[in-house]
């Protein structure tokens, strides 16, 4: 069915090509959104995987799924991206907004806080703060397995890594998550304890 | 087993994955030990934050599909022209510009006189043209005759 597609498309079918991007945009959106979270940015991340798709239709042989032959092109065009734009500042030892720090104490007394719209945002931007201290492909590896629990085996046909090089990936962007949350801790506490003096 | 630090089984795998034995051993170690129990409790947020991160997927726009088969058609139409059109497409304004300039200049080199100045217009004479080609419209006084015969002689000497 993919394979009978991408021949259409190939063989100038516009129709074809505009039935997989209509069936696989919201995938590969999925894949950009890991990597941005600016709109334009993502839309110019998808835009730019279905062109490299489209040139590169003749090399995809029907042999996985067309959706994973896709997800792989997304997550290389999008650590591309990222590679070739400016790093971003690492602002993990900055001192805490006010939302974050009541997030985190929400959380830090196990009762899971409130899950509104506003308590996610602020989540996603703690998160943003953890994942500046890693890789481009260490973000990739920990979003992948430890947000959206995948397995190692996905990451790696997702990626095109083996999967000890994403085991071991994990592993190091997990170790450097978890302290740079340590250090926000260690903030909120000692900002929490000159508030009380 | 309480002895042994649980950074390890923290950093091995996620917390979803982690089992029920392995949650049990970090919990009880975290209890008695003060450093585990903030690396336990930090893995804890950590994993709820990313699982946050995780969730927020952007939706792909009603025209974005509009928009790909757009820029597909456009790819497609630019690789159609051969290339020594795409390249004369980009330089075509560069090279009009020069061959217009080159034109320009040649036009005024063609049209416009020579200069002379006036302090070389006696001896732009040689003693020849004034001996031999003197006419009545191009008179010249005496002593331009006589300084102009002198001053080829002193140079020939």
């Amino acid at each position: 069915m993919d394979l009978d597609l991408a021949r259409q498309a190939q063989d100038g079918d516009e129709s074809a090509f505009a039935e997989i991007v209509r069936r696989y945009s919201p995938r590969v959106f999925s894949v950009a959104s890991r990597f941005f979270r600016q709109r334009s940015l993502v839309e110019e991340a998808a835009q730019e995987v279905f062109l490299k798709a489209y040139t590169q239709l003749g090399s995809f042989e029907g042999r996985g799924s067309l959706e994973g032959w896709l997800t792989r092109i997304a997550t290389n065009t999008c650590l591309n991206m990222v590679r070739s734009s400016k790093r971003r500042p690492e602002s993990t030892v900055s001192d805490l907004t006010d939302d974050e720090q009541s997030w985190l104490d929400q959380h830090s007394v196990g009762d899971g806080g409130r899950s509104s719209v506003e308590s996610s945002l602020v989540a996603t931007d703690l998160a943003d703060r953890l994942l500046s201290v890693l890789s481009p492909e260490d973000q990739q590896a920990l979003l992948m397995i430890d947000g959206e629990d995948a397995s190692i085996k996905e990451v790696a046909e997702a990626t095109g890594w083996s999967e000890s090089k994403v085991k071991v990936r994990a592993f190091r962007a997990r170790k450097k998550v978890r302290e740079a949350m340590e250090k926000l801790l260690g903030r909120k506490s000692k900002q929490l304890n000159s508030a009380a003096d | 087993m309480k002895d042994r630090h649980i950074t390890e089984i923290l950093d091995n795998a996620s917390m979803a994955a982690l089992s029920e034995s392995e949650l049990n051993e970090v919990r009880a170690h975290a209890l008695e030990c003060g450093p585990c129990r903030s690396a336990y409790e930090a893995a804890r947020m950590s994993a709820v934050v990313l699982k946050s991160r995780a969730q927020t997927a952007i939706e792909p726009s009603p025209f974005f599909q509009t928009r790909v088969m757009a820029a597909i058609r456009e790819q497609r139409e630019v690789e159609s022209v051969p290339a020594i059109f795409r390249l004369w497409n980009s330089a075509k304004v560069l090279v009009s510009s020069m061959a217009l300039a080159t034109v320009a200049l040649g036009a005024l080199s063609f049209a416009l006189p020579e200069a002379t100045p006036d302090d070389q217009s006696l001896s732009a004479y040689s003693a020849e043209s004034v001996i031999m080609g003197q006419s009545a419209d191009d008179q010249m006084t005496y002593e331009q005759v006589l300084s102009t015969i002198y001053e080829d002689d002193d140079d020939a000497r």
